[in-house]
């Protein structure tokens, strides 16, 4: 029994030192080319969708869309730790999210809240619509270029810009995303 | 002279887990994922530590001496137990408390959120699959361990109520 419990106790201070915080490097340069400059200049959302349908839909497509997008990271971040990661699907993963962060700013009309079904989108972004925007702008930059050093194959690049993707993810969520949205 | 039943190990082991359970569910809440990390790492080191002290502890620390068969627990209810320390209903409780606060740090030492972007250290281990269903028990479980706190301190404040005689 003692052996079990002092090797119990040799793991845990094992995990404890490999829990390795991630910086971040912005040297990356941001050279997307096909960023979400089409939603430069709406600082207000677009107008509810026509029909309870048409908006369901939409709830649809962002759902689907978010949980593709978790996925995507969820595999990045898996292939990362491993010891020898696998650079053709961080490349297809990168690209996903790339192609779903060019698409969310259509995601959020307004009347596509909890009042139409159930989302993890809180009524706090159609009342700070400015500061959503600006997030999700962060988000699809920080997509576009994670793609684009995916693209580029350097592993500490891939790492740091993954890093910054996380934040801009998690920027977003702590505020504007409630804890029902499974 | 007034001996205390509980030793000083044993009481700091309590309420630090009081206060790092209370601080586990607010880190969470918060989204402070790295502090919600450490918080659990801390729970298993106190975990660890209680397990340890409940062989080489003292008296009324060590199972051995209050994890008792269901006999003992009916004969408690009928009023038959003479003893210090825990008697053998509150040791079910003891026993379940310990149970479920280790289930949740083993559970989130392979919990992940949605995104990958919160993840218990011991993640990679398991399947992605079996990762996402140690996280939604996470989660429920926690609402199981409000519980069985609350029938914890209703239990004290019964004893007090009744006098503990």
């Amino acid at each position: 029994m003692r052996i079990a419990v002092l090797t119990a106790l040799a793991s845990v201070s094992l995990v404890a030192c490999g829990q390795n915080a991630t910086s971040t490097n912005n040297e990356v340069a941001e050279n997307s080319a096909n960023s979400v400059e089409a939603t430069e200049s709406a600082a207000t959302p677009a107008p509810a969708p026509a029909t309870k349908e048409e908006a369901m839909k939409v709830m649809h497509e962002r759902h689907e869309g978010m949980e593709q997008i978790g996925k995507s990271t969820k595999t990045i971040k898996r292939a990362l730790d491993s010891s020898s990661p696998d650079m053709a699907e961080i490349q297809k993963a990168a690209a996903t999210i790339a192609e779903l962060a060019a698409k969310s700013p259509n995601w959020f009309p307004q009347g596509t809240g909890p009042e139409l079904g159930k989302t993890g989108a809180k009524p706090e972004i159609w009342q700070n619509y400015p500061d959503f925007v600006a997030k999700d702008r962060e988000f699809g930059r920080a997509a576009q270029t994670f793609d684009a050093v995916a693209r580029s194959g350097d592993l500490s690049q891939i790492k740091a810009g993954f890093a910054d993707l996380g934040k801009t993810c998690k920027a977003c969520h702590d505020k504007y995303r409630s804890d029902m949205h499974h | 002279m007034k001996l205390p039943i509980w030793d000083l190990p044993t009481r700091l082991f309590h309420w630090l887990l009081v206060g790092l359970i209370a601080f586990s569910w607010w880190s969470a809440e918060y989204h402070y994922d790295d502090l919600h990390i450490w918080s659990g790492m801390a729970v298993l080191s106190l975990l660890i530590f209680r397990l340890l002290w409940g062989f080489f502890g003292s008296s009324t620390a060590r199972f051995a001496n209050f994890v008792r068969g269901p006999r003992a627990v009916f004969g408690y209810l009928r009023g038959q137990w003479r003893g210090l320390g825990h008697n053998p209903l509150g040791a079910l409780s003891v026993i379940a408390l310990l149970g479920l606060v280790s289930g949740q740090t083993v559970l989130g030492l392979i919990a992940s959120d949605e995104d990958g972007l919160m993840q218990g250290p011991l993640v990679n281990l398991v399947s992605v699959g079996t990762s996402d269903a140690a996280t939604e028990l996470h989660e429920e479980l926690f609402n199981v361990l409000l519980a069985l706190i609350g029938l914890h301190v209703a239990a004290i404040l019964y004893y007090r109520l009744r006098g503990s005689a």
